[in-house]
C-alpha cells in the first residue's frame, strides 16, 4: 500500500533533511544525515549521501534493508512524524543521476550513492495522547485534512 | 570508558537551558529502527544520556527486548553537535528495586533526582501547537555510552569518544 505525503510534510523534508536510521539485523543502530532529500514518487523519498554517509550505513542495509527517518532540525518538533520503509543504495540509473546532480548544484554535496526509501509505515510523532498514531491508513484527502487541523507552517528551503 | 566533553554536556540538557532536541534510535531485536525525537534530556556521571520516558511506546517495547540504541542530536546541528552516541540502554520506571544498577547508576538516585522532570524543568520553550497538555512520566531511560562518532559532513564515521 502506497504511504502518501501530504505536501507540508514533503516540504519539510526537502527543506530540513532528515536523520536516517536503519540496523543490523541482530538490532545494532546506525544514523547518518539525508542533507538532500526529494520525495521523489509518492511513497518515495531519495537521499544524496556522501561517500563517507553510505559507508556508515551500507553494512547494515546490505542485510537488512529496513529504514526509519525523521525530519531534522526544527522539523523534529515542527514536523512530528516518524516515516519507515525499505530502502535501497543506488549507485547508478537515472534516479541516482538526477538526485546526484542536484545535490551537488543545490547543497555541494557530491553523492557517492542515493538512498532510495519506498515508503510503508507512517506515524505521528506528537508528544502527548497522538504520540505513536499510524497515519498510512489514511486516503491523501484525510492524511490533508488531519494535518491542517493541527499544523499549517512551512520552511524555507535550506541553502 | 568514554568521558563526554565539556560541550557534548551542554548540548545533552533540554533545549531550554541551551541543550538540544535529540532524536532516540532503537531496534527491535530483530533489527526494526525506530526514531523519535525527545526533549527531557540530560547527562549523569561522564558517560551516561538520561532521557524521560513520558511518551515511550515503541521506543520503550524495543528497549525491553533490545538494549543497542543510538542518540544523536536533531536540532541544534549548527553548533557543532555533529554526534552520535552508541551505547546500552534500559528504561529504569518506577517500581525498579531502588538498588538496580546499569553501569555504575543507581536507580534511586536516578529516579529521585530526575523522576519529576516536567516539574524541575518545564517545557516552556515547546509551541503551544506542539506542548503537551499533561506530562506523565514513567521512568527514565539511562543510556551508557560506549562510543560515538561524527557525522559532521566530510568526518562522517569518524570515532569522537572510545572506550
Amino acid at each position: 500500500m502506497t504511504v502518501n505525503l501530504t505536501d507540508r510534510m514533503k516540504a519539510w523534508i526537502e527543506a530540513m533533511g532528515c536523520h536516517l536510521c536503519v540496523a543490523t539485523p541482530e538490532g545494532v543502530p546506525f544514523v547518518v544525515l539525508g542533507r538532500y532529500a526529494e520525495v521523489t514518487g509518492n511513497g518515495e523519498v531519495a537521499f544524496a549521501l556522501a561517500q563517507d554517509e553510505a559507508k556508515v550505513i551500507a553494512p547494515a542495509l546490505s542485510k537488512n534493508p529496513r529504514v526509519a527517518f525523521g525530519v531534522s532540525r526544527q522539523g523534529g518538533i515542527r514536523a512530528a512524524y516518524q516515516f519507515k520503509g525499505t530502502g535501497e543504495l543506488l549507485r547508478s540509473g537515472s534516479v541516482f543521476d538526477t538526485i546526484a546532480a542536484q545535490a551537488k548544484e543545490e547543497k555541494g554535496i557530491d553523492a557517492e550513492s542515493v538512498l532510495l526509501v519506498r515508503l510503508t509505515e507512517l506515524y505521528c510523532t506528537k508528544p502527548g495522547y497522538e504520540a505513536g498514531q499510524r497515519l498510512d491508513g489514511m486516503s491523501p484527502e484525510e492524511l490533508d485534512a488531519w494535518e491542517r487541523q493541527r499544523w499549517k507552517d512551512v520552511p524555507r528551503k535550506r541553502d | 570508558m568514554v568521558k563526554f566533553t565539556k560541550e557534548m554536556k551542554e548540548a545533552l540538557r533540554v533545549p531550554g537551558k541551551g541543550g538540544s532536541l535529540i532524536y532516540l534510535c532503537t531496534s527491535s531485536r530483530d533489527g526494526n529502527p525506530n526514531i523519535a525525537a525527545m526533549r527531557f534530556v540530560a547527562t549523569h556521571m561522564d558517560d551516561k544520556i538520561l532521557i524521560a520516558d513520558m511518551f515511550l511506546l515503541k521506543t520503550k517495547a524495543n528497549i525491553k527486548e533490545n538494549p543497542d540504541v543510538a542518540v544523536t542530536i536533531c536540532h541544534p546541528l549548527d553548533e557543532g553537535r555533529w554526534w552520535v552516541f552508541k551505547g546500552k540502554a534500559v528504561d529504569m520506571e518506577y517500581g525498579f528495586p531502588r538498588d538496580f544498577d546499569w553501569y555504575g547508576a543507581n536507580a534511586t538516585d536516578i529516579l529521585n533526582e530526575w523522576g519529576n522532570w516536567n516539574k524541575a524543568e518545564p517545557p516552556d520553550e515547546v509551541p503551544p501547537d506542539i506542548v503537551f497538555p499533561k506530562a506523565v512520566q514513567r521512568g527514565v531511560v539511562v543510556v551508557h555510552v560506549e562510543e560515538a562518532y561524527s557525522i559532521e559532513p566530510g568526518h562522517v564515521g569518524e570515532k569522537v569518544l572510545e572506550g
